[in-house]
């Protein structure tokens, strides 16, 4: 029996512990979550005087825009693995498709299913919260092009380690939106980090997001200044997770990888 | 009608400083069934992914009808096809969603009549509709069989077309893939361990070893060579 039992251990050891991304989530977790809820407890003991309903709204707001992007990053990976999974890419590849379209035909229908998925999140929170998400207004149509956007060269540099390196990084696309969420200052704004992370933080598009969703909820303004920063960010990573994507399909071919892939 | 359908000159693969396939030269007429032999590890799989542009050679060239696949790739792909028992298709999905995808991908004229008629040319009509993950492993292949002829291939490359399916299925498919080639006189290259398949249907064979050519000509010659009348005679005779 014990011999039995060492076997599984052993076996589950290899499986948990035999992938760095694996190994990773595992050291991952507990410390987002500490990290997480540490800042958000102390941007909302900080302000007391927030009203609870203004801080409800603020923090909805948030989390159907967070969403947003988790949203665009999985249509987006999602849909690749799928292909992976079914043992489909050669077949995929050995028709006239270009890998350039392969980009496009991602792209929409992560934009399709974000749309499908996030419309009866904000019909419930407007029926059961009275929350109105559209007193962004034309912001809203702002703030989430640039989330779904970010979601896309999150999901392009996911799909392609996944080509490259195997399925050992498919958990990355579950779980690297968590890693950066307590980096991003979604439920609380970027001066209640440390000032080393807030330094990091910066180059996050999502930090400069969510700082003028606030903004526009709070003060009902926006920064221009900001404006600029969350384009040029979010056009600059867009880009060059592109590449990166397909650098990884040419590496792919180079090593004889498409053949391989599967479950 | 171009001269050549598949020619290749000193085509090479290596990985990580091992070679899969070395300095393989062939110049296949246009039409005809080919086969494309070797032992597991030979380089059959490699060879057949670098002619569809799946596998980047790391030396050599590669012509498809006269056209260098390097430069003329994708007008070049839109008259090959490729079917494997080890590549599948999406399983979430019917069998017509699949089928009219590929059609869409090959631009094919008239999609839904095209796929009805190869449907019923290969027994698939009956369950189009279904959800293509809960076919058998035969009914898997005729589909698959299905998405390789949906732009009529001028070269058509099978990998192992008829492994893992059952004796009535397989003469189906051999005799299917015979009739196609001689209706539409494409090229068509097969690889397979089923020795008997590869001299029923290919008059010219290409033996590969260890990733290099061993044999290339027409199978009578392959067989005097050897004094051997049968395929399997020649690989077990190497074996000893």
């Amino acid at each position: 029996m014990i011999n039995r039992i060492l076997a599984l251990l052993i076996r589950y050891k290899n499986i948990s512990f035999g992938s760095f991304p694996r190994l990773l989530s595992i050291f991952y977790w507990p410390t987002v979550q500490i990290l997480f809820w540490g800042y958000f407890t102390n941007f909302f003991m900080s302000n007391e005087s927030f009203g609870i309903w203004s801080a409800l709204n603020i923090i909805l707001s948030a989390v159907v825009l967070w969403d947003v992007l988790f949203r665009g990053q999985l249509g987006l990976t999602m849909s690749f693995f799928e292909e992976l999974w079914s043992r489909n890419l050669p077949n995929l590849f050995i028709t006239p498709l270009k890998d350039i379209e392969m980009v496009y035909g991602l792209i929409l229908i992560s934009f399709i299913r974000t749309l499908i998925g996030i419309t009866p999140a904000v019909f419930f929170a407007n029926y059961f919260f009275d929350f109105h998400l559209f007193e962004l207004g034309l912001y809203l149509i702002f703030l989430f092009l640039n989330l779904i956007i970010f979601g896309w060269s999150i999901g392009f540099i996911v799909s392609g380690l996944v080509l490259r390196y195997g399925q050992a990084f498919e958990e990355l696309a579950w779980a690297i939106i968590f890693i950066i969420l307590p980096f991003s200052c979604v439920y609380y704004p970027l001066d209640s980090l440390p000032n080393i992370v807030q330094d990091i933080a910066l180059f996050l598009p999502t930090v400069h997001i969510f700082e003028t969703m606030r903004f526009i909820l709070i003060e009902n303004k926006i920064v221009s200044h900001n404006v600029f920063i969350i384009i040029f960010l979010n056009l600059f990573y867009l880009i060059l997770s592109i590449l990166f994507f397909l650098r990884m399909i040419f590496v792919a071919r180079k090593r004889g990888l498409l053949f391989n892939q599967g479950e | 009608m171009p001269k050549t359908s598949i020619r290749t000159n000193n085509l090479s693969k290596t990985y990580d400083n091992k070679t899969v396939v070395s300095n393989v030269s062939i110049n296949l007429p246009y039409g005809g069934i080919f086969g494309v032999l070797g032992k597991n590890g030979a380089g059959k799989t490699t060879f057949l992914a670098m002619l569809m542009g799946l596998i980047t050679p790391s030396e050599g060239e590669i012509f498809i009808f006269d056209k260098s696949l390097k430069f003329h790739k994708y007008e070049i792909l839109k008259n090959i096809n490729f079917q494997s028992p080890y590549v599948d298709l999406p399983k979430k999905i019917t069998v017509m969603e699949n089928l009219i995808f590929y059609a869409r991908l090959y631009d094919v004229k008239n999609k839904k009549k095209k796929i009805l008629q190869l449907s019923e040319d290969l027994f698939i009509k009956d369950f189009l509709n279904n959800i293509y993950g809960t076919l058998s492993s035969g009914q898997k292949t005729r589909v698959n069989l299905c998405k390789a002829l949906l732009n009529d291939p001028k070269l058509l490359l099978l990998d192992e077309p008829t492994a893992s399916l059952d004796v009535s299925t397989s003469e189906f498919i051999r005799k299917y893939i015979r009739n196609f080639q001689k209706k539409n006189n494409s090229t068509i290259l097969i690889t397979s361990h089923d020795l008997e398949e590869i001299e029923k249907l290919c008059s010219h064979i290409i033996l590969l070893e260890k990733g290099k050519i061993k044999f290339d000509g027409k199978k009578n010659e392959l067989f005097k060579q050897n004094k051997s009348s049968s395929l399997k005679d020649i690989f077990l005779k190497d074996d000893k």
